[in-house]
């Protein structure tokens, strides 16, 4: 082998290695959907986290689970967002990008008994 | 009785005075992205709907004098916290929310709970009549089909 090939075989095996390590950091990294952190979950009068913190300026679609026994509605006055959930439900709510902010949210049904808050920053 | 009726009055007079310098703010925020439905559904909401219902409220006169103008802001905040058409383009950013409005207002129309009485006691010209009530019910039900047929995945799972 020639040194002028050996440098264009080593330059390609580089090329594909780095290439392959960005495509492993791309793929492996968790989506925020399929992060814990933007789970809301109603159980029995509770919903855990009842402060949930979200990314600011990022759209987030947050996942609202209904272990609970009774159907609950998850409402934001001020995120304009308003959704049944039946037990054992679970639905995706769409979060807009949010300025940097604290935005609560109630379970209607309980008539405000049952509330947290979506703190954006 | 007769003693206290003057002093009851004079003193109800003078409550009703003072509680005219408690004004309220009548001005209308923005319109940040309004609904958008066909002519006839949008006339009638607007004609019955929006007063309440919308960053477009017609403040009547009455509506600056105490004590009722607390009972009409306090009716037109709520309303627009519950469902403010100006605001719509937010619920179409959630599709399960635009068809949860789109269900409530379906509701509404079906029972003729709205609008409420004592606003067509004031307003005879927001009574729905029974074209508009068919026209909203339509627009209702052909909205909710193009979000089924656009969301075919809007599927929910069971919980964990």
């Amino acid at each position: 082998m020639t040194s002028k090939a050996f440098h264009t075989s080593t330059a390609k095996t580089l090329v594909a290695t780095i290439a392959s390590i960005a495509m492993l950091a791309i793929f492996a990294a968790p989506s925020r959907a399929d992060d814990d952190s933007s789970i809301l979950r109603f159980n029995r009068g509770t919903v855990e986290p009842a402060r949930l913190t979200l990314p600011a300026n990022t759209p987030v679609k947050l996942q609202v689970i209904n272990a609970g026994d009774a159907a609950v509605e998850f409402e934001s006055f001020e995120l304009h967002r308003e959704r049944v959930v039946q037990p054992g439900q679970t639905i995706t709510v769409n979060i807009p990008r949010l300025a940097p902010g604290t935005y609560e949210f109630v379970d209607d049904f309980s008539h405000g008994a049952v509330k947290g808050e979506i703190v954006s920053r | 009785m007769g003693r206290f009726f003057p002093a009851i009055l004079y003193s109800a007079a003078i409550a009703l005075l003072v509680a005219q310098f408690v004004r309220l703010d009548r001005s209308n925020p923005g319109v940040q992205g309004d609904l958008s439905a066909p002519a006839l559904v949008k006339e009638a909401l607007q004609r019955s709907c929006y007063d309440c219902h919308s960053n477009q409220t017609r403040w009547p006169w009455y509506s600056a004098a105490a004590p009722l103008s607390w009972w009409i802001h306090y009716e037109v905040e709520e309303g627009r916290r519950r469902l403010n058409f100006s605001s719509w383009t937010d619920y179409v950013s959630d599709p399960g929310t635009e068809d949860q409005k789109l269900n409530e207002i379906a509701h509404l129309i079906a029972n003729d709970a709205m609008p409420p009485w004592y606003y067509r006691a004031m307003h005879p010209d927001a009574h729905l009549t029974l074209p508009e009530r068919a026209a909203i019910t339509r627009w209702i039900v052909d909205e909710k089909s193009s979000h089924a047929l656009s969301t075919g995945d809007r599927s929910e799972r069971s919980a964990r």
